[in-house]
């Protein structure tokens, strides 16, 4: 049986909200819940309980081992009524979690420059995969550069954690509230030109919108690039085939693939931008 | 627990539906495949489909409605690419097929009759009939009937139908599949529905419509097992918002000799092997030795009061 596929209970020990619709859930879980590779995610259920139905997809934006636990962050956004019962729950609230699921982040060791692009939410598995270059990717001569896009100030999530991580955080807003007023696509179209491509790395997660301008920005500077995408998902482990997205199949040839699978990483010439 | 299926001896009657269990492998790392009574696959049709276009699938409360489009690899690369990963199980494997002709069932049915390590066809005639202007196989009882009886009439493998439960009379399809010559009859497949996102007021699917599984079904696929057992002579099969052992028990009770459980295995991947141990302590606790004791116990004459 493959160990990095389990279904497992977890124990709820901070659900708190952090700003607006945004929170923060800390779970404890026996040891045996492996460590996630960036970019993996985790499917989560209210246990017993048939409201709501179908598990929710989480990104990890935190992993810690602690003696014979292991402690899990959740950074979520309340989205629906899915995530609006997750907010509600208590310390103590049992959840089931399977996992870990999905293609993670491929990492190259030897870039100079990696560069992480967030948007909302999406800063959750950017600031999970920055502390995993951090911690794991001893390079002297590689460069973190995070770009941060929020709608306003105070919408600015996982800052402080990417400070850490980060050589650099350029901070975007919608409202010009802190940092660059204006999409966070556009902070990072100013430097782009900056970045050799051969040896640049961008990871990025965020709104559709944000992933779409990236791919444009790109068509002029071909520098590698992931995104984590985001899709209504059943199972989580690809047997639904319910969240699916559009690529770049052989020659004029488009093809569905799963998110949870095939995905949620994607080499962003693939996907095809609605 | 040996349940005989129209020729076909199942060790249980726990099988997965068909579409929510792919090809087994994505469940290989949560269940023991070999406790299965019957693996059915999802739907395979004669060429390859690319399915529909995203979203596929919204929660409704208790259930989900999906529009996939019957996405799969076609009828040539299931048997080379998925069913030898199955055959290595101790399992019964029951394909379930579709086509958009008579034709294409038959050719598919004549294909799989070749391949080695299926047990049963289930033919779903819940899609649409390009040669009668889209309408569905499983609403006209004459055209079920002849999808049935050529699908028969080119296969030796046990003929599972499957009933589509958007219809007026389900009694008069499951006659007509039985008079084409089905060894069993499975039902329900989902029911149509929708569901609309107010604040942008669009659908929640690109389709718009899909097909609504889960326990918000299960009365209504009760209510129509019920229907049919007392229709037909064939075994009758029970689908429907199966999400524990209790409402598989139901479901047999009622008078079906197997159940399907679907959409619960997306929300608990494990969901069939514990409706199997719940089976079994229920047996013990009734101390009941053979499914005969228990398919088709209703006991409708002290209903309630």
């Amino acid at each position: 049986m493959n160990r990095n596929k389990f279904l497992i209970d977890g124990k709820i020990t901070v659900n708190r909200r952090l700003i607006n619709e945004h929170y923060l859930m800390t779970v404890v879980i026996s040891d045996n819940f492996p460590k996630p590779l960036p970019g993996q995610f985790v499917m989560v259920r209210l246990k017993g309980r048939h409201e709501p139905f179908l598990s929710r997809p989480f990104s990890i934006y935190q992993y810690n081992h602690q003696d014979d636990k292991v402690f899990v962050q959740i950074l979520y956004r309340v989205a629906g009524k899915g995530t609006r019962i997750l907010s509600e729950l208590k310390r103590g609230a049992i959840l089931e979690i399977s996992g870990l699921h999905g293609h993670p982040f491929d990492i190259l060791p030897h870039a100079s420059n990696v560069i992480l692009i967030a948007g909302g939410v999406g800063v959750a598995p950017i600031s999970y995969l920055a502390s995993h270059y951090k911690d794991n990717i001893h390079n002297t001569d590689m460069r973190l550069s995070c770009y941060l896009g929020a709608k306003s100030a105070k919408h600015l999530l996982g800052v402080e954690t990417l400070r850490m991580s980060c050589s650099s955080v350029e901070i975007s807003t919608d409202d010009g509230s802190s940092g660059y007023h204006g999409m966070v696509t556009e902070s990072f179209a100013r430097n782009v030109a900056a970045y050799p491509p051969d040896q640049s790395l961008i990871y990025a997660c965020g709104p559709a919108s944000m992933l779409k301008r990236i791919s444009e920005i790109l068509c002029d500077y071909p520098i590698p690039c992931q995104v984590l995408l985001e899709q209504r998902m059943a199972c989580g482990f690809g047997a639904c085939l319910g969240c699916t997205v559009e690529v770049k199949g052989a020659g004029e040839m488009k093809r569905y693939v799963r998110v949870c699978t095939e995905g949620p990483v994607f080499n962003i010439h693939d996907v095809i931008w609605g | 627990m040996s349940v005989n299926i129209g020729g076909l001896w199942l060790k249980n009657p726990v099988m997965t539906a068909s579409g929510t269990f792919g090809y087994g492998e994505e469940y290989a790392c949560y269940v023991d495949i070999n406790r299965l009574g019957a693996v059915v696959v999802k739907g395979v049709s004669l060429n390859p489909r690319q399915g529909n276009p995203a979203p596929r699938i919204m929660e409704a409360p208790f259930g989900m409605i999906n529009s996939i489009g019957l996405q799969n690899p076609g009828v040539k690369a299931f048997v080379t690419d998925k069913l030898p990963f199955l055959k290595q199980f101790d399992v019964a494997v029951i394909v379930n097929i579709f086509g958009e002709t008579v034709d294409e069932y038959m050719r598919i049915a004549d294909a799989l009759t070749q391949a080695d390590g299926i047990h049963a066809l289930e033919v779903n005639i819940s899609c649409p009939n390009v040669e009668k202007g889209g309408m569905c196989f499983g609403t006209d009882p004459e055209i079920a009937h002849e999808v049935t009886q050529r699908v028969k009439s080119v296969t030796h493998l046990p003929v599972i139908v499957k009933l589509s439960p958007n219809v007026t009379d389900i009694g008069e399809i499951a006659d007509s599949v039985q008079a084409g010559g089905a060894d069993a009859i499975s039902l329900i497949n989902t029911i149509s529905g929708m569901s609309v996102d107010v604040e942008n007021r669009r659908p929640h699917l690109k389709m718009v419509t899909g097909g609504l599984s889960g326990p918000a079904i299960k009365p209504v696929a009760l209510k129509m097992v019920r229907e049919v057992v007392k229709r037909v002579s064939v075994p009758v099969i029970g689908v429907g918002g199966i999400m524990n052992a209790s409402d598989a028990l139901e479901f047999l009770i009622v008078g079906a000799k197997a159940v399907q459980v679907g959409t619960a295995n997306f929300v608990n991947p494990r969901a069939t092997m514990d409706i199997i141990d719940g089976i079994e302590e229920y047996m013990m606790r009734h101390q009941m030795q053979d499914m005969r004791e228990l398919i088709g116990t209703l006991n409708e004459e002290e209903g309630l009061c």
